[in-house]
């Protein structure tokens, strides 16, 4: 039996695309909602156990995640099973979110002002091991979402109010005895009924330093394409209920990211920095751009973890 | 149709990586370690998931989604 408690809280303040129209040129040209235009707190609490069995085991979550203008309420149950001496995994799980939205300033901005979803998520995989240094893990999620799943912040985000999301994941882990590390290869292909399809494949060299160190450089490559209803140019013509947004996260782009963690272990305490950088263009997609979005993002991020087990 | 095909290819890919032969017990140490964990790290997992999450329209994987980010 095990039992596993987290509480996450953050906060974010910037700028966020709040319209899109045409400039004289004819190009889009991104309306922000100013540099204090978005302000969140976010806190977070879920609680988890497992329960160990001969030939496996079951666990189950419960959460709780609040922001100013969100909060959710989930739940997850998962089991899995061992088979062929243990060499085999056959995984299983699911998930139920219940999701309330209430924007900031709605009367101000004519925004919406209770909104509702909810998703059930599913997922099956198989782990197997391949020989003494490697192994295998494959899987499958279906997502269904429903209710308002519009940005409330944009000036026209008009979108369907059911989604569909399938995802297929593989990943692939291989130790090097003598170099003593490891590598980890993971692909994901994605698709949806808003039209978008994905691919995102990412790399990690696990390199153990000493006995208490850890280096990790990784790569990631995403690209995908747009949804169905995406417009770079937001068409203030169409009736309200006429699917399209202007969200950059819609449209057809590629991004590359790097990152090089360092873990020191050290027993109960484990503490993790990690540097990364992430840059979305249109040139790095691997689908057809026929509406770039002029708000995609580039970032750098540092982190700093610690975990204490007892 | 193009999702077809990939989709086809790395099926094919991996029945053909798990010819395998079966690893007894006492030869799994090397899968108690911590970097051949399928999640080495389950907070900065969670931190990449939710970044990536809120930046990019795909989601989902191994696991059933969690719940709580309101970025639609």
């Amino acid at each position: 039996m095990a039992l596993r408690i987290d509480a996450n809280y953050e906060s974010l303040s910037g700028a966020s695309p709040w319209f899109t129209l045409a400039g004289s040129d004819g190009k889009p040209v991104v309306s922000l909602s100013g540099a204090s235009g978005i302000r969140d707190r976010r806190s977070e609490i879920s609680v988890g156990a497992s329960y160990y069995l001969e030939n496996g085991s079951i666990s189950g979550n419960i959460g709780y995640s609040e922001e100013d203008d969100y909060r959710a309420v989930y739940a997850g149950l998962s089991g899995e099973r061992h088979f062929n001496n243990d060499n085999t995994t056959l995984s299983a799980g699911f998930s139920y979110s219940s999701d309330d939205i209430s924007p900031t300033d709605a009367k101000l901005f004519n925004r919406v002002t209770d909104e509702h979803k909810n998703s059930a998520s599913a997922y099956f995989s198989v782990n197997q091991l391949i020989n003494q240094v490697s192994s295998i893990q494959s899987g499958f999620s279906i997502t269904e979402q429903s209710g308002f799943l519009s940005d409330p912040y944009k000036l026209r985000d008009v979108r369907p109010e059911d989604k569909t999301q399938l995802a297929w994941t593989t990943s692939y882990r291989r130790f090097f005895t003598t170099a003593d590390d490891a590598l980890h290869i993971n692909y994901r292909l994605y698709h949806d009924d808003f039209g978008v399809s994905s691919h995102t494949l990412d790399t990690a060299w696990h390199q153990n330093i000493g006995g208490s160190y850890r280096l990790i450089p990784a790569v990631r490559y995403y690209s995908q394409s747009a949804a169905d209803f995406f417009t770079n140019i937001d068409d203030f013509t169409q009736p309200l209920t006429a699917p399209q947004s202007s969200d950059y996260r819609l449209s057809a782009f590629g991004a590359i990211s790097g990152s090089i963690s360092l873990v020191a272990d050290f027993g109960k305490w484990t503490a993790t920095l990690t540097a990364e950088r992430y840059v979305a263009r249109e040139k790095y997609s691997a689908y057809e751009v026929s509406q770039p979005s002029t708000a995609l993002v580039a970032y750098k991020r540092v982190s700093f973890g610690i975990d204490y087990s007892f | 149709m193009r999702i077809l095909r990939i989709t086809c290819l790395l099926l094919l890919a991996t029945s053909l990586l798990t010819a395998c032969t079966e690893v007894r017990p006492w030869q799994r140490g090397n899968f108690a370690r911590v970097e051949m964990q399928w999640q080495t790290d389950p907070l900065e997992s969670a931190l990449n998931d939710h970044i990536f999450f809120s930046k990019e329209a795909s989601s989902g994987g191994n696991s059933a989604a969690g719940g709580g980010c309101g970025c639609n």
